[in-house]
């Protein structure tokens, strides 16, 4: 199969990059770029641990093909801590004891930065509604959706 | 993804896209949101050739309210939520919307994905069936439009053509005097495959007395979305007391097919047709009593 050549925008970097059609965004940013804070599970679009953000916009990276990323820009859990300070939402799930075995916390913040980024004053079933898309096995929501709001009044 | 391999084309134009499609035929698919196409391609379900990507095609994710109503196939569900053109009589498309998925999902799958993938617990599919929906098929021969409601015929069936492409979903303004609205019953509140979902339109005479027109359409009881019929007509010329809304119920369960599966019996999901329907129903009438 023919292989394209591609350059995307990865937490602001420019990367080039020979990849088969075929490729899925997570299987570049994992196996190619090494970038593995985005994690692997359905790969059928149900549980949100491959959470990105597509020109600001969530999205599961295990049903996105990387030729279609094409002149548009990826922010990754990786892009979310600029220059080693934590992002508020990272501070905010530390604080709160929101994070167990860690898995989905990727996917859950980075859907809870795209959805603050619209709403910064959700209400907390706007929050659960937002998360909707991110399954976390250890069933912590409750400090997960805490962690959110607390950042959300944070950053007001 | 599992070892599968496909040519990758992205058309700019209809023009473009369906030239491809007709050289491609049963080898090519077009390539919508993923959501749906990438899973099945993953698991071997489909094995196209050649995926013909259609997010540079221009005007295919547009939503056109004068007039007639027009969806262009790339339009997602979270556009659909989003639009404030449907809230009061066409909110119905707001609440079918907005029950697909997580937000990842509604971000990125589409109405055109929806329509053609032809699941028979698709959401929105059964709010465009009671909207009196039609779809536009294009191909390199020329351009046809269906009723929504002759296109799914089997669960991922359509009567779309190998390389006609949907280039979107059109239906009328709603008449004075007219609701909508969608229910959805599932075992929890997000990411759930409808057990059963309706949609109802209903429109009332000027003196918001007897139902002139009604439309019943399910979700997930029968192997594709469908209308329920007789129990539309059994609205027709009628008060619309809780009795009449009642027996609509008993009317669709009657006309619903529903299979026993891992996420419910028959006899269950028939019972859910019953009381939804009214319930969706009684919710078309206190929004234009509102809207008065």
């Amino acid at each position: 199969m023919a292989r394209t050549t591609l350059s995307l925008s990865i937490n602001g970097e420019c990367h080039e990059l020979s990849v088969e059609p075929s490729r899925t965004l997570l299987e570049v940013l994992r196996t190619d770029l090494g970038l593995t804070g985005t994690k692997e599970n359905c790969l059928d679009a149900e549980c949100g641990v491959c959470t990105v953000l597509l020109d600001g916009v969530a999205v599961n990276a295990c049903v996105l093909l990387a030729v279609r990323c094409r002149e548009r820009s990826i922010v990754t859990i990786e892009g979310l801590a600029a220059g080693g300070e934590l992002h508020p939402l990272q501070r905010a799930f530390i604080d709160h004891g929101a994070v167990q075995c860690g898995y989905c916390i990727p996917g859950m913040i980075l859907a809870a930065k795209a959805y603050l980024d619209e709403d910064p004053s959700p209400s907390e079933d706007a929050v659960r509604e937002a998360l909707a898309g991110n399954l976390c096995r250890c069933t912590g929501y409750q400090k997960i959706a805490e962690a959110v709001l607390s950042a959300a009044r944070a950053a007001r | 993804m599992r070892r599968v391999s496909f040519d990758y084309h992205e058309p700019t134009s209809v023009r473009e896209a369906v030239e491809l499609g007709a050289r491609f035929g049963r080898d090519g698919r077009f390539l919508a949101g993923g959501t749906d196409l990438l899973v099945q391609i993953r698991r071997g379900q489909l094995g196209p050739r050649h995926l013909l990507s259609l997010h540079r095609v221009p005007g295919l994710d547009a939503i056109e309210i004068d007039g007639t109503i027009r969806l262009g196939a790339l339009v997602t569900h979270r556009q659909l939520e989003r639009t404030l053109g449907f809230r009061g009589a066409l909110e119905a498309l707001i609440e079918g919307a907005q029950v697909v998925g997580g937000h990842q999902i509604r971000n990125v799958a589409t109405v055109g994905g929806n329509v053609v993938n032809a699941s028979p617990a698709a959401d929105v599919v059964p709010v465009l069936l009671a909207l009196d929906a039609a779809v536009t098929l294009q191909s390199s021969e020329g351009e046809r439009s269906l009723p929504l409601d002759a296109f799914a015929s089997a669960p991922g069936v359509t009567a779309c053509r190998p390389g006609e492409l949907l280039t979107h979903a059109s239906f009328p303004r709603l008449p004075a005097q007219s609701a909508t609205a969608f229910l959805k019953a599932g075992r929890r509140r997000a990411m759930e495959i409808s057990l059963v979902c309706v949609a109802v339109r209903v429109t009332l005479d000027a003196s918001r007395e007897r139902c002139l027109e009604a439309r019943i359409a399910l979700g997930a009881v029968a192997p594709t979305t469908l209308r329920a019929h007789a129990a539309e007509r059994s609205l027709q010329g009628r008060p619309l007391s809780d009795e009449v809304l009642a027996e609509a119920g008993r009317a669709a369960a009657a006309e619903s097919q529903p299979i026993s599966d891992v996420r419910a019996s028959a006899p269950y999901r028939a019972l859910l047709v019953a009381t939804l329907v009214p319930r969706a129903l009684a919710r078309c009438r206190e929004r234009i009593q509102e809207a008065a």
